[in-house]
Order: structure tokens, then C-alpha cells, then sequence
């Protein structure tokens, strides 16, 4: 046999794949260790480029490669081995982002921050003709985010272990996590840009090949919706590059903003800064996603897997947010001032139509999705506060959203897993049925709805206190929507758990099959989940206090009045 | 810009300065002579004596090898291309060959940086299509379905000789000073891509291409050739610059020491820009393209979309340095009537790429797509120099280095994307998009090369792509960005501003239909005919990967290309 094929050697997709993956894996041997004996000013060691950004991007790339071949001779079983590879590889990222949070890795102070100044900041030069760097560098804001997405990454690995099959669902979700990293620690425009648009591919498969029987429309709105944006956006990024003297350096771009406004100036003038400010915005309003710009969102949702539902919900949205913070605040401040309107407009309009949409819902995963606009109007609301505190809540309310969020999908994944549908009242009586599924649910919809204790509550609390502040008695509006917010995730709940629930009156999607519960996999991530929403419910100062910093940093960076 | 020149300062007229072309020529007379070699005899009369005389009679086995003139044609691209690349390399040379000597001597070729990139891209993207083809025209009988008729290997050579006649009307393209010589060049490369348009002859839809495409390509050409003698008689010679040994004012110079503008020059000027526009296929000239692309063979139409196209922009950059000189006042009203042009070939071939079911038609509209917007860098060239040189330093170039680099660039992803059309073809022709179905199944890898072609053609970084239209909008964007001065609002922004919006937008809508290739290859099932794994074919496979590893190096470090491109603009 082996001679057979011997004599029949041709040199194929497969040979060149064994040896271009030979050549990567030696390549990321011999430049992860010299990328790591790197050290910049500070004498901090580069943890960031190769370990939480090329690694996994890499890695997943050989993963996939060398699944692909294995899977088309179909001689071993490789699934379980790529998902094994793709979980190490996400802890192994998890455990170097929770070192350096408890200053283990390199004594790195989170609580403390200044303005513009990043931890572990390392330039290299990329294109030099063009004057773009690999700028990499975190600071309170991004490494929160960088953080939430290492969290996430096996989070999401256990909890769809079993229920989507596939050599490259898991690798694909480890690229996603690279890409998103990316998005974060980026401090050059040119590359921020490139890994924002990278999220969009492996989204896009995750969508295409493991989503409902929508998929297709779906993935295709979810990329065009996102990349019209974003090309918006490039002019902005393309125009401030010329302004600026061809510099892509968000450190040194932020600096002379600031320096401007230490001056009293403008900078680049009132009118330029409004337009620069508008063309960002409309490029993460879309990604958040605000009112007028959401309608991509619950057709990706809902189409999604629950591993696609989990990453988009947790951590793709709070790239708009993040961008928010890190150019429309930090870099416009005149702008931001002079559209505090449209944000609190956007902010609370998102916020009420989000919630009232939620009400007419009666498909599971649409209702979530909605309820994910909803909650993104807190963050534009408290970024329109203009208070250090809503600022501090809107950051938190990112973190927590992406721990809740995915919790909320995971549930609708498992619900729809098992019971083959996502009707709001075709299934009744979970709590007969699936007890621990109905037992997560509970929970997970408990969260979201702000109850306190847990996280969502610190946020949202927050946020009214810092709207109370800045706009007296109109925290009412905000704070009555929390009503309709409780009216509909207590209705769901009480359709799906506890009406209902004899032997008789199983959905007929599940054609006679007894109900069953969710598995150990899913159950371990909806477990992690849980305890992680009850550990900052409780003890929300953990990341709260590192936030708080940033945004007392910002105010007496640029925005020029501070103080709590 | 150069207006005007010193022949014989520096270098001269030597052989190195052709040396490309004369290896091209060479390797014609090869291929003519080498495939024809046989064991024919030539009996001395009244003896027994048989002296061989080499040609006709039953060829020897090597040199009827339907292969063979392949590898003819790779050797001399290669041997070509190392020679344009070589005399480039390190201090750049400047050559001026000139048709006479002394008071006589007008300037016909300059071979420079400039030439010296655009014939490299030319050479590579051709080389690539030999590879391609090697195996195409089979001299077994039946080995492929698309050209059974094909079965002996004249037809092979002939494919080459015209391949390689093309290569030398494109070397002179590039490096013609006279407009005249410019229009021989483009001729000479015309004829032959007419030729290899038509060559699949024995299919209606080549037929009907070719036809058309010959049709519509000789009347621009005779409108052009028009022109050009409007143009000859009013400055009365055709040279672009001027000539100090002569004392011949050139094109450029009297454009811009004109007062107002004439009647005869505008005139003849816009025949030129006609027969140029037929070329990168600009609406509304573009109605030939779609049927030229989709009745050749896959590696032709990648002929058509790469180089062809270049060719068409080497002229207007010409032509237009005519138009936009500094000294011409109505040079504002010119670029308005080129963005509005710009402004129309972009979305209507966008809009048209979006009805278009057959990828080969897809592809088409989407390269007129990409014409609208390298026009749209073109507009904002004139208008920067329009404005006056010193408002923003290096825009102008920044832009043609732009467009070098696109040109460059295409060779990577929309060749790269027609070499896939290729391979497909093997299993029969492609007619609409459910033939591509199901290719993930059929082949992962190259589903996915394609799909690596399809986002960068759509912009997505990090792919060459988007290098591209990154430069390209920059340029435009730097351009309009007149007062760059702290404080500029945006109505003090000069409208090319808006262009660059434009194009954005229309790459927006462009997304669509690259996605939609994407979303076919890897979740539909594969019709019935097309169910087993794509040919083995290594030649066309080879091709291909070196398209992905260009788009994908290109797009992670542009580093080299772009400063060549820059020294390349500068000579213009």
C-alpha cells in the first residue's frame, strides 16, 4: 500500500500545507522567544504581540491546516484533539492576562492610571514607507477588554464542546480571540483598523456554517452592515493621518489632542473634529449596535451559533464601545462635547426601543438579542453622562454585559440544543423538565435584569446615579425602562419554566422524544459564567477600582473638569 | 514633471536599454523556428547522399513536444524579466533612444524606473498565464474537454508567438515619449490580445467575444489614431516633451502655453482619451469587456484585466500630464468632467458586477469598478496639479505611485482570481456562479485562495487589496486636504474629498457580490457534473499559489513595492 503510493507521490496541497506549517511552527518558535526577551523602557517583557496576539492567530491557522489534511484522509478521529489544542491554547492566554492583572507576570499597579499611557507599550516597525508600527501597549480600559476576552475564550470552548461539530469550530473561535486582542492592544491606526476587520471573517464562518436556516442572510447583512461602517471610518482614520502629518500613532495622535486642549484649543479645528468625530461614531454605533444601526444585530444573533451569539454579545459589540472611549473621548473632546446630545438621544432611545421591542418578541434568542441593545444604550448613556462615574459605569457595564450575555446565549443554546426550538411558550414547565437548565436560566435572566448582587446590578445602579447627577430628575426615564426590562425577562421566564410542564404538553418539535438536560459541558461554562457574574456582583471593586482610575485619568487628561 | 529633456546627458543609446525586447523578439524566432524541426532529408541530386536539412518532415520526439513552446515562452519571460529587473536594480539607469542623431533627434523611448516597474509587472503577470497554459492545448487527444480541436501543437505555439508579440507592444508601450510610437506599441499588443481573445474559436461565446471585443477595440483605435493626427496637426510633431536639440516644442509644454483652450487640440484629445478609455474599460466604453472576459479562456480574461487595463492607464497618465499641466487654466473643468466619468464607472460597474451571475462577467464589472476608482486617483492628480503644486507636497505622486501600485497588485489577487476561473474550467466552462458550488468540498484550498482573492479585491485588510485602495484613497484624501494647516473645516476640503467617500462607498456595496462567490464556494452543494475533486493540475496550481503568496505578502508588508512604485511616479 505505502509503496503504491509512493510511486504515485505528486506534490499536493497537502505536502505544501505539511511544509509551510512545518516552516510556521518553526518560525513562531524562533520569534515568540526573541519577541519575549524583549524589553521596553519600562523593563517590561513583551506579553502581548506574540503570546495574546500572533499565537493565537497563528496557531489556529496551523490547527486548521493540519485538521484539514487529517479530516480528508479520514483515518483519525481529529476533532477531539483540535478542540483539546485550540482549549490549551486559549488557558494558556487566559493565565498570562490573569498574571498580569494580579502582578504577577511583570508588577503592573491596574488601579493606578494616566492619561494616555499604556503598560507593556512595544513598537516595532512595520511599514516604514508608510510610517505604520506594530504599536502595541494596554492601559486600564483595553486590558479590562483583553482580559473579558481571554475569559471568554474557553468559556465559550466547554460550553459548545458537543453541541457543534467540526475540526475548525474551535480553531476558528481561538483566531477570533487573537483578532479581537488585537482590536484592544492596538496603538497604531493602521493596525487597528486591519484587526477590525479580521473579527469580521471568522465570524462570518462561524455564522455561514454552524448558524440556523437563515445563515445565509444573516452573514452576509452582519459583514456589509459592519464593513460600510468601517469604511467610513477609514476616511476618518485615513484624514486625521494627513492632518496629522502621516502618523498612525493613536499615543502621539492623542497627545497633540491633548496638548490642544491644555492650550484651550480646538484641535484641528472645531468643524474638522466634528466631522472626524461623526465619521468614528457612526463606525462604532454600527458595531455596538445604537438604535437606528441595530437591525444587523438579531438576524446575526438569532442565526448564529451559540458560540458565535457567545463571542458577539460578549465582546464583539464592546469593540464599539471601546472605540468610544479610546478615539471619540479621548481623542475629540470638543466634538464629544457638542454631540452630548446626540449620544444621550441615541443612548436613550436605544435603551427604550430596545426594552419595548423585547415585549413583542417571542422567539428566545431575538428577545436576548434586543435585550443587548438595550443594554448598550446604558453604555452610550453613560459615556453621555459626562461624569467620571458614568464613564467608570459604562466600562463596567462592558465587562459585565460580556459575562452575562453569553450566559443568556449559552442558556438559548442549550435550550434550543435539546428542545429544538427557541418559541417563547413551546416549551413550558422547564423546571419539570431541565431543572439545571432551568435553574441557569433563572439565574442568567435574573442577571441581565439587574438584580442585585450580581454583576449587572453594580453597572446599571451606577450608571443612574452618575445620569441622576448630570441630568437631575430625568434619571426617571432610564430608570422606568428597568421596569419594562424586569416586565419582559419575568414573562419569558414565566412562560418557559413554570406554567405548564405535565407529562402531555412537550413541544412538538421534539416529535415524542423524552426532554433532557443540558450536558456536563454546557453546564460546566454556565457554571464558570454564574460564579464569575456572582464574584463582581459581590466584590465589584475587583475591576471597578482600575476602571474608576481610567476614567478620573481621562477627565483630568483631556476633558479638562474633574473630579467625582 | 519633466517637461522638458537634454538627450545624451546621461546614459546613451545602448543595447542594455532594450535588452527585453530584443530577448523577446529573440525568443519569437525561436519559437517559430524550434517547434518546425524535423528529420526532413534533402537528397543531392543524382546521388544517394541524404543531407539533412533540419526543417519539416516527422519532428523529433523532443521538438514535438506540445509542451515546448511553453517552455520556450517561460524561459524568455524569465530571462526578460531578470534583464528588466537587473538594470533597475540598485542606482536606477535612465536610457533615451531617439529615431535620428544630432539636430534630428527625436526622442521615441526613455527607459527609466517607470518602464522599467510596469514592464516587470507585465512580464510576471504574463509569465504566470504561460504557466497556466501549459497543459491547456494537450497534444493527446481528449485530455481536455475545452479545447478537444486543439490537437496539435501549432496551435500551442502560436498561443506563445502572440503572447510573447504582446509582451513587445507592451514593453513599448511603457516606455514610449512619443505618442505616436505609443500608439504602435499598444497596436502591436492589441492585435495579438484580439487574437487570444478569439482563441476559442470552436465555443459561440469566444467567438462572440472576440468578435466584438476586435470590433469595438479597432474602431477606438482608429477614433484614437484620429485624434492623435488632430493632434499632429496642430503642434506638428507628437513628441510629450520638449526637445532642446531639436528646438520641438512637445505636447505637454504647448498644452500648457496654449491660451484658453483650442478647438483642434481639445478635439484630438478627446479621440485619444477615447481610445484609452476602451482600453481600462471606463463607461461608457466598457460594453465589450463582459463578453471579451467571459468568452476567453479564464488566463486570458486575467490577460484582459490586468495588463490590458494597465496599458489603458499608462496612457491616460500620459495624456493626461498633457491636460493637467500647471500652466493650463481650464484644467479644473477637465478633471470635474474625468470625476464625473469616475464617479459613473464605478457604481454602474458595481451595480452591474451585482447582477451578474457568471463569475467571469463578475469579475469584468468589478474590474471597470476598479477602473472607476483608479480614474477617481487620476481626477485628484489633476486637480493637485490644478491647485498648484506647493499646497500639498507629494500628493500628486503619492497618487501615481497609487495607481503603479494597484496595477502592480492586480497581477497578485484579480489574476489569481481568474487562475482559479481556470482551474475550474478544466471540468468545462464556467456559465454561472452554481458552477463554482460546493468548491470547499471539491478542494479546500483553493475555495479558499479564492476567497482570499474575493476580500482583497473587495478592500479587506490585510490583503493587498486594501493596500491598494488604502494608497489610492489616501492619495486622494492628502490631496483634498489643500489647506492642511490645523483649523480646516470641512467645506474648505476640495471636492475630490467626496470622490474619495465614493469610492468607499461603492467598495461597500462591492463586498456583496465578492461575499457572494464566497458563500457559494463554501455552502452549496456541488452540481451534478462537478462532483469529484478539481484536476490535478500543477501548472495552473503553481500559479496560483503564487498569486495567494503574493496577495498575502504584499498586503502584510508593502514595505519594497510601495517605495519602487514611489521612485517609479518620480520619473514619470
Amino acid at each position: 500500500m505505502s509503496t503504491h503510493q509512493n510511486a504515485n507521490f505528486k506534490m499536493g496541497e497537502r505536502e505544501m500545507i505539511l511544509i509551510t506549517g512545518f516552516f510556521a511552527i518553526i518560525a513562531i518558535l524562533t520569534y515568540m522567544f526573541p519577541s519575549l526577551a524583549e524589553t521596553n523602557s519600562a523593563g517590561q517583557i513583551d506579553w502581548i504581540t506574540m503570546p495574546l496576539v500572533g499565537f493565537p492567530i497563528i496557531a489556529s491557522g496551523v490547527l486548521m491546516a493540519f485538521a484539514s489534511m487529517a479530516s480528508r484522509r479520514r483515518k483519525h478521529n481529529i476533532e477531539v484533539p483540535i478542540k483539546l489544542a485550540s482549549l490549551f491554547f486559549s488557558l494558556f492566554m487566559l493565565a498570562i492576562t490573569t498574571s498580569l492583572f494580579f502582578g504577577i507576570l511583570e508588577s503592573i499597579n491596574w488601579d493606578f492610571s494616566i492619561f494616555n499611557s499604556y503598560e507593556l507599550e512595544f513598537s516595532y516597525a512595520w511599514n516604514t514607507t508608510l510610517g505604520v508600527n506594530w504599536h502595541v501597549g494596554m492601559d486600564a480600559l483595553s486590558f479590562s477588554m483583553v482580559w473579558l476576552t481571554t475569559l471568554l475564550l474557553p468559556i465559550v470552548m466547554i460550553t459548545t464542546w458537543e453541541e457543534k461539530a467540526g475540526w475548525y469550530h474551535h480553531p476558528l473561535i481561538l483566531m477570533m480571540g487573537g483578532a479581537l486582542i488585537g482590536v484592544f492592544v492596538s496603538l497604531d491606526l493602521f493596525m487597528f483598523y486591519v484587526f477590525w476587520e479580521l473579527t469580521l471573517i471568522p465570524m462570518f464562518f462561524l455564522i455561514l456554517k454552524w448558524g440556523g436556516s437563515e445563515r445565509r442572510y444573516a452573514a452576509q447583512k452582519f459583514f456589509i452592515y459592519t464593513f460600510t461602517a468601517s469604511v467610513i471610518m477609514l476616511l476618518g482614520i485615513i484624514t486625521l493621518y494627513f492632518l496629522n502629518d502621516g502618523s498612525f500613532d493613536i499615543t502621539e495622535l492623542t497627545r497633540s489632542s491633548q496638548a490642544a486642549s491644555d492650550r484651550g484649543d480646538v484641535w484641528l479645528g472645531a468643524k474638522m473634529q466634528n466631522a472626524l468625530f461623526l465619521m468614528f461614531l457612526l463606525g462604532f454605533l454600527v458595531k455596538l449596535p445604537a438604535v437606528p444601526f441595530h437591525t444587523w444585530l438579531p438576524d446575526a444573533h438569532v442565526q448564529a451559533p451559540t458560540s458565535g451569539s457567545m463571542l458577539l454579545a460578549g465582546v464583539m459589540l464592546k469593540m464599539g464601545g471601546y472605540g468610544l472611549f479610546r478615539f471619540c473621548v479621548s481623542m475629540f473632546p470638543d466634538a464629544l462635547v457638542n454631540f452630548q446630545w446626540l449620544l444621550l438621544t441615541i443612548g436613550l432611545v436605544s435603551l427604550v426601543y430596545g426594552s419595548l421591542v423585547c415585549l413583542g418578541q417571542n422567539n428566545l434568542k431575538k428577545m436576548v438579542a434586543y435585550s443587548s441593545v438595550s443594554h448598550m444604550g446604558v453604555i452610550t448613556l453613560g459615556i453621555a453622562t459626562m461624569e467620571p462615574l458614568g464613564f467608570t459605569a459604562a466600562i463596567f457595564m462592558m465587562f459585565a454585559h460580556g459575562i452575562i450575555s453569553p450566559m443568556l446565549f449559552a442558556v438559548c443554546g442549550s435550550f434550543k440544543h435539546h428542545y429544538h426550538t427557541l418559541e417563547i411558550g413551546a416549551m413550558r414547565g422547564l423546571a419539570r423538565h431541565s431543572p439545571f437548565l432551568g435553574v441557569f436560566m433563572m439565574f442568567s435572566w435574573m442577571a441581565s435584569l439587574g438584580l442585585p448582587l450580581l454583576a449587572g446590578f453594580v453597572a446599571e445602579i451606577a450608571v443612574l446615579i452618575a445620569f441622576w447627577k448630570a441630568f437631575g430628575w430625568w434619571v426617571l426615564l432610564p430608570g422606568l425602562t428597568l421596569v419594562i426590562t424586569a416586565a419582559y425577562y419575568l414573562w419569558s421566564m414565566q412562560k418557559t419554566i413554570f406554567e405548564g410542564g405535565l407529562e402531555g404538553e412537550l413541544p412538538e418539535s421534539l416529535q415524542g422524544e423524552s426532554p433532557v438536560d443540558i450536558s456536563r459541558w454546557e453546564g460546566s461554562g454556565m457554571m464558570i459564567m454564574a460564579l464569575l457574574i456572582v464574584l463582581f456582583g459581590i466584590l465589584p471593586w475587583i475591576v471597578f477600582d482600575m476602571m474608576s482610575g481610567y476614567s478620573l485619568a481621562v477627565f483630568t487628561g483631556i476633558l479638562g473638569f474633574g473630579g467625582v | 514633471m519633466v517637461t522638458e529633456v537634454q538627450l545624451f546627458t546621461e546614459g546613451g543609446q545602448t543595447w542594455e536599454a532594450l535588452a527585453p525586447e530584443i530577448t523577446l523578439l529573440l525568443g519569437v524566432v525561436m519559437m517559430l523556428i524550434i517547434p518546425n524541426l524535423g528529420d526532413a532529408k534533402w537528397r543531392i541530386p543524382m546521388t544517394q547522399i541524404r543531407l539533412p536539412v533540419l526543417f519539416g518532415g516527422k519532428r523529433f520526439r523532443a521538438t514535438s513536444d506540445p509542451q515546448l513552446p511553453a517552455m520556450l515562452a517561460v524561459a524568455t519571460l524569465l530571462t526578460a524579466l531578470w534583464q528588466a529587473v537587473m538594470s533597475q536594480s540598485g542606482e536606477g539607469q535612465t536610457w533615451y533612444l531617439t529615431s535620428g542623431s544630432g539636430a534630428e533627434a527625436n526622442l521615441m523611448l526613455r527607459v527609466d524606473a517607470f518602464s522599467r516597474l510596469m514592464e516587470s509587472v507585465f512580464y510576471i503577470a504574463l509569465l504566470l498565464i504561460s504557466v497556466a497554459m501549459i497543459d491547456r492545448m494537450p497534444a493527446k487527444r481528449g485530455k481536455s474537454l475545452q479545447m478537444k480541436q486543439m490537437i496539435n501543437n501549432r496551435r500551442q505555439a502560436d498561443f506563445y508567438i502572440l503572447l510573447l508579440m504582446s509582451a513587445i507592444g507592451m514593453s513599448i508601450v511603457t516606455m514610449a515619449m512619443d505618442l505616436f510610437m505609443f500608439f504602435v506599441g499598444l497596436e502591436i499588443a492589441s492585435l495579438a490580445i484580439f487574437v487570444l481573445v478569439a482563441f476559442q474559436k470552436e465555443t459561440p461565446e469566444g467567438a462572440e467575444g472576440g468578435a466584438k471585443y476586435f470590433i469595438v477595440g479597432a474602431i477606438s483605435s482608429a477614433v484614437g489614431l484620429y485624434g492623435l493626427s488632430l493632434l499632429y496637426i496642430w503642434n506638428g510633431n507628437l513628441q510629450l516633451l520638449s526637445n532642446s536639440v531639436t528646438g520641438q516644442i512637445g505636447l505637454v509644454e504647448a498644452w500648457g502655453a496654449m491660451d484658453g483652450v483650442g478647438a483642434l487640440p481639445l478635439l484630438g484629445l478627446c479621440f485619444v482619451l477615447v481610445g484609452f478609455a476602451f482600453k481600462v474599460s471606463a463607461v461608457p466604453f466598457h460594453f465589450a469587456a463582459p463578453d471579451a472576459y467571459s468568452g476567453a479562456s479564464a488566463p486570458i480574461g486575467g490577460l484582459l484585466a490586468t495588463v490590458s487595463k494597465a496599458m489603458g492607464f499608462i496612457g491616460l497618465i500620459r495624456v493626461l500630464a498633457m491636460i493637467a499641466s500647471p500652466e493650463a487654466e481650464s484644467s479644473a473643468v477637465w478633471m470635474m468632467g474625468l470625476g464625473i466619468i469616475s464617479l459613473v464607472t464605478m457604481t454602474w460597474g458595481n451595480l452591474a458586477a451585482l447582477g451578474s451571475d457568471n463569475p467571469k462577467r463578475m469579475l469584468a464589472y468589478s474590474s471597470v469598478a476598479h477602473a472607476g476608482y483608479m480614474l477617481a486617483g487620476l481626477t485628484a492628480y489633476g486637480a493637485w496639479i490644478g491647485e498648484g503644486n506647493e499646497a500639498t507636497t507629494g500628493a500628486g505622486e503619492w497618487i501615481l505611485a497609487a495607481i503603479l501600485f494597484h496595477l502592480a497588485v492586480l497581477v497578485a489577487f484579480k489574476l489569481g482570481a481568474f487562475l482559479v476561473l481556470a482551474l475550474v474550467e478544466l471540468d468545462g466552462p464556467i456559465t454561472s456562479s452554481k458552477d463554482l458550488a460546493g468548491l470547499a468540498k471539491r478542494d479546500p484550498i483553493i475555495a479558499t485562495a479564492m476567497f482570499i482573492f474575493m476580500l482583497s479585491l473587495a478592500g479587506v485588510p490585510p490583503l493587498a487589496g486594501f493596500m491598494s485602495k488604502f494608497l489610492l484613497i489616501g492619495g486622494i484624501v492628502k490631496m483634498s486636504l489643500v489647506d492642511a494647516a490645523s483649523g480646516v473645516a470641512m467645506s474648505d476640503l476640495h471636492w475630490t474629498f467626496w470622490l474619495a467617500l465614493a469610492v468607499f462607498l461603492n467598495s461597500a456595496i462591492s463586498i456583496f457580490y465578492y461575499l457572494r462567490i464566497g458563500v457559494v464556494m463554501f455552502f452549496d452543494a456541488p452540481p451534478n457534473d462537478r462532483r469529484k475533486p478539481l484536476a490535478h493540475a500543477w501548472y495552473i496550481r503553481f500559479t496560483i499559489w503564487a498569486c495567494l503568496t503574493g496577495t498575502l505578502l504584499i498586503g502584510l508588508n508593502a514595505d519594497f513595492l510601495i517605495e519602487y512604485c514611489q521612485t517609479a511616479a518620480a520619473t514619470i
